[in-house]
């Protein structure tokens, strides 16, 4: 709201420095713009919450200025005089839709001459960002802007049967708004109307047909209340935001409408002559009573945490213009027109606190706040898993949850793949956000491709965030939301002089080797099988497991993927339903008994057929091995020449103890010879010398 | 036999003396106490001797013994001390060349800046809860006292996916869900992304992270809230914070503020705040007679941004590691 100083001072006493003014209005809870100065004015630009309709007016913040100065305000003296032809002799109105208009004024000037508007109000009209037209539409902004009432004149000789009707528009209806653009109304919008059509849009526009012009001579002056959420949808539907609708949507008091009539017909007559006639039409079938309020002082120390003096309470009120009548520690408080956003107690509470300062009010700590809150156990174990994640040398990526459906085609995802149930945005606002992601990789390939164009080596990311997928089923709309983690890691994981490549770029094997820190730091058991994914290397792609459930993905990224991604060399990478990893996560601790008996060691290899799965060996190891076998590592595998053709050789460390004895060499040998005989006729392996 | 004796013993020191290697004392050590060695056959010669002298030679030559014994050891300990510092050496590097790095990993600065708010507040009681990025126009609005057409939805345009369901415009949406589902009193903290249809630029993005946070309880009030608010920023921005409160408004707060602190010459806003207006507590089924509450949120994107001088928000969204290393 533009508010010129002098506009301002004409009706409360302000400081000369505006810096001042402004100062003590952000106190009140007023933002502004910086002071401008239009020649030699200047000009404030306050910030107007939207429960302050009163304040989109001079005169509603001097009312605010004058209660926090405690000065007096000194409202726009005028003089109405009337003819003694009646209004409702000239014109007539009709609503049809009370509760679209609850009230509905309408005044009659006759014998207007329309020209020029005087330079005090072209001035003051301009400096609030309004330009002039002619006298009498100006009067209706300028009344509108020192008053906060919008008003609208219609040429009263080109209202078809000099009727208004205020109805809703019927289908097809249309109407030439005043900048000219040709609309289309619909039933759920208010219309103003005369004896044949729509003339203007209730709340919003006036049309052009009855607008003022050179020859008007008579006038009806409209000063309404409207409703206003209606009202602020139809601005919105016609895409239209005026300083009426601006207004009317906030919801203006029915009460003020007369005063703003008064006085803009007085200064109609002063501006551009004519008589207004007596009495205005006033349709107001359900007048609304003055909204009053009891206020129980103990109730503001219980909310503040402060106790106002109760004269002090008074007086504030008193000054934002509440009649205020005290019984006991409860005050009766009658709320002036214009102030809507006053409804209950907790509402004068506020003004009392404004006005009175926030600063006064002391800090206090709630008693509550002296012990550890605890974070929910999803939370918990998010955070980690997050931990292991860093610990394991990635650094944490932040993507956009708001995707391009291509992306997906760019990463090369089936068409039939859960990731393809991608929720669309109604109303997006860029090309380029129109759906919400399904998966994490696509962004995460984004940034790494960012940081390589960058020069920067070496680039190992995670993401942990919410993927979404419409949901399956009958409804429609419904979304599935989840955690999911996300990995790329390019490049070297160690780097040093003379440090060879082959010792530090990450392998396939160095991401399941974390993705295996991660599941055993969440106690969380897990296998691992060669997968067909489209946008893995097909010979190093893998699907993880856990219960024998799907929990991911994972592997060397197909060089295709890579490469409309625009990156170059290997990318390792993983897609993992994280929702499900954490569910079946274990974070609570216990302490194990550390071993009481010493173990005994054996070693074992075998030739096995090349293609025959590591896992495969390694089940029958168990098997056999029973639970005197501890552990199994793997640490060698042999393809070379010493191997049969079409073999490699699996080497194992075996570890072998008894919770209760120490363990004898015999036992560990007859162990191992079982192992031995178990893999000879299970897997046809052979031992290797 | 004693000048026999005699000899051995000068032959011996000598020989130790001179011995340079450890293979050498060890061959030296091999010729006077091995088990065929220069001492053992004069031992082995005792029982030839006259009865007389053999006590005296066998004394001298188990004296003899003890000596090279005693000299062997000694001259055994210089030789591997001589040895050894040949080999630490050749051991040596030259430690003015760069270290070799493993790489490690670290939190992205907005999440770590999130996870330092709330760590803040869950040490002054606040129960860290999760809340769903996608949520209900219900939720997000009407239960916060936002009804369909309250201009006051202008603030924050939304993305919808459907009428009913849309992208979270801010986190006190779980505020309100949490109220539903628990009884007085209560604390509780929340954060995560939120969605606003904002025209890209240096400080805003369609995503965006708050925390929000909000108590109930019998005798919750404004100054509880600015003691909490205060402690915080204390802990946050050092023990000096300046805070500053200033009115405003928001439609499920009455009084409502906005907090701002005193950093690097100017005022940071964080968020906003105040106390629940009693129809959310009433639409939560909260008896506002009895229970009070207050709120606030906000402490997002744009704070960690002022705190650390990165000058434009959409620099957190390119995750370019030569900045997120900077941190």
């Amino acid at each position: 709201m533009r508010v010129p100083l002098s506009w301002l001072r004409e009706f409360v006493p302000v400081p000369e420095d505006p810096a001042a003014l402004i100062d003590r209005l952000a106190m009140l809870g007023f933002g502004h713009e910086p002071v401008e100065w239009v020649g030699e004015e200047a000009v404030l630009d306050l910030e107007v919450a939207s429960n302050r309709p009163d304040l989109l007016s001079v005169l509603g913040v001097a009312r605010e200025v004058a209660a926090a100065w405690e000065r007096e305000v000194t409202p726009p003296a005028f003089m109405l005089r009337r003819s003694t032809s009646r209004a409702g002799a000239a014109a007539d109105v009709a609503v049809e839709d009370p509760e679209g208009c609850p009230r509905y004024t309408a005044h009659v000037i006759t014998g207007v001459r329309v020209g020029t508007s005087p330079d005090w109000m072209v001035g003051r009209l301009e400096a609030s960002g309004i330009r002039s037209i002619n006298n009498v539409v100006d009067v209706t902004n300028y009344v509108m802007l020192e008053q906060g009432q919008p008003l609208h004149a219609f040429d009263l000789d080109r209202l078809a049967g000099a009727r208004i009707i205020v109805r809703r528009a019927r289908p097809g209806e249309r109407v030439v708004t005043l900048d000219g653009v040709d609309r289309a109304l619909d039933p759920e919008m208010l219309a103003i109307a005369d004896a044949e059509r729509a003339v203007a849009v209730a709340g919003v526009m006036g049309g052009a047909d009855t607008e003022i012009g050179a020859s008007t001579s008579r006038v009806l002056l409209e000063a309404a209340a409207f409703h206003g959420p209606q009202a602020r949808r139809t601005a919105r539907r016609l895409g239209l935001r005026t300083e009426s609708s601006a207004r009317f949507e906030r919801s203006l008091d029915p009460r003020g409408v007369l005063d703003a009539a008064h006085r803009a017909a007085a200064l109609i007559a002063e501006v551009a002559g004519g008589q207004t006639l007596a009495g205005a039409i006033d349709v107001y079938p359900h007048p609304a009573p003055p909204t009053v309020i009891t206020l129980r002082l103990p109730r503001i120390a219980r909310v503040l945490g402060l106790e106002v003096p109760e004269d002090a309470v008074a007086a504030i009120l008193h000054r934002l213009g509440c009649r205020v009548t005290r019984r006991g520690r409860r005050l009766t408080v009658t709320v002036p027109a214009g102030r809507v956003d006053l409804e209950r107690e907790e509402d004068l509470i506020e003004e009392v606190a404004r006005h009175y300062g926030y600063d006064r009010i002391p800090e206090a700590m709630p008693v509550e706040a002296l012990q550890a809150g605890r974070a929910a156990a999803v939370l918990e174990a998010e955070a980690f898993g997050r931990d292991v994640l860093i610990r394991g040398g990635l650094d944490e990526a932040v993507t956009l949850s708001l995707i391009s459906p291509d992306i997906l085609d760019r990463l090369g995802v089936a068409a039939d793949d859960a990731a393809r149930r991608l929720v669309q945005l109604q109303n997006p606002l860029l090309a380029d956000h129109t759906h919400l992601r399904s998966m994490i990789l696509p962004g995460l390939l984004d940034a790494v491709r960012v940081n390589l164009s960058h020069r920067v080596e070496d680039v190992h990311l995670f993401e942990i965030g919410r993927v979404f997928h419409a949901a399956t089923g009958g409804v429609a709309h419904e979304v599935e939301e989840r955690r999911a983690l996300g990995i790329a890691m390019h490049g070297r994981l160690a780097r040093g002089w003379n440090l060879p490549a082959e010792a530090s770029d990450v392998t396939f094997f160095h991401l399941k080797g974390l993705l295996e820190e991660l599941t055993a730091e969440l106690r969380v058991g897990i296998s691992v099988e060669a997968a067909a994914v489209p946008w893995l290397h097909p010979g190093r792609s893998a699907r993880l497991l856990a219960d024998g459930a799907e929990i991911g993905m994972f592997g060397e990224l197909h060089p295709a993927a890579a490469e409309r991604f625009d990156l170059t060399g290997r990318v390792h990478v993983a897609e993992i339903n994280l929702e499900a990893l954490l569910r079946r996560a274990t974070l609570a601790r216990r302490f194990e008994p550390l071993p009481r008996y010493p173990s005994v060691d054996r070693d074992l290899a075998v030739f096995v057929p090349a293609e025959m799965p590591q896992a495969e060996v390694r089940r029958v190891i168990r098997q056999a091995g029973g639970p005197l076998l501890e552990t199994v590592d793997l640490f060698d595998v042999y393809t070379g020449p010493q191997a049969p053709a079409g073999q490699r050789s699996l080497a194992y460390a075996l570890q072998f103890r008894a919770p209760d004895r120490t363990l004898t060499a015999e036992e560990a040998d007859a162990a191992l010879s079982r192992i031995h005989d178990a893999l000879r006729s299970t897997l046809g392996a052979t031992p290797r010398a | 036999m004693q000048d026999e004796i005699a000899r051995l013993r000068q032959e011996a020191e000598h020989d130790v003396v001179v011995a340079e290697t450890a293979g050498a004392l060890e061959e030296v050590r091999r010729i006077y106490l091995g088990r065929r060695g220069r001492l053992a056959v004069l031992f082995d010669r005792l029982p030839q001797l006259p009865e007389s002298e053999r006590r005296a030679a066998g004394q001298a030559l188990n004296e003899v013994r003890a000596q090279i014994e005693e000299r062997f050891r000694r001259r055994a300990a210089v030789v591997a001390g001589r040895d050894r510092s040949a080999q630490l050496e050749q051991e040596r590097l030259d430690v003015t060349l760069p270290g070799w790095h493993r790489h490690l990993g670290r939190r992205h600065i907005l999440s770590r800046t999130v996870e330092e708010v709330q760590e803040i507040f869950i040490r002054m009681g606040f129960d860290l809860v999760d809340g769903t990025e996608v949520e209900t126009d219900e939720c997000n609005f009407e239960h916060l006292n936002i009804p369909r057409d309250h201009p006051a939805r202008d603030t924050m345009d939304t993305f919808y996916i459907s009428d009913e369901l849309l992208l979270r415009t801010h986190t006190t949406v779980v505020d309100a869900r949490v109220m539903r589902g628990r009884r007085p009193p209560m604390r509780v903290l929340t954060a995560g992304r939120c969605y606003r249809r904002d025209v890209v630029d240096a400080t805003h993005m369609p995503v965006f992270h708050q925390v929000d946070g909000f108590m109930v309880g019998e005798g919750i009030t404004f100054a509880d809230l600015k003691g909490v608010l205060i402690a915080f920023a204390r802990e946050m921005f050092g023990p000096e914070a300046r805070v500053r409160f200033q009115p405003s408004y928001f439609p499920f707060t009455e009084p409502s503020a906005e907090v701002a602190v005193w950093f690097n010459g100017i005022w940071l806003e964080l968020g906003g705040c105040g106390m629940f207006h009693p129809r959310v507590l009433e639409m939560a089924g909260i008896d506002p007679e009895r229970y009070t509450a207050f709120a606030f949120g906000g402490f997002g994107d744009r704070v960690v941004m002022a705190r650390y001088g990165i000058p434009d928000i959409r620099l957190f969204w390119e995750n370019d590691l030569r900045l997120l290393r900077q941190f």
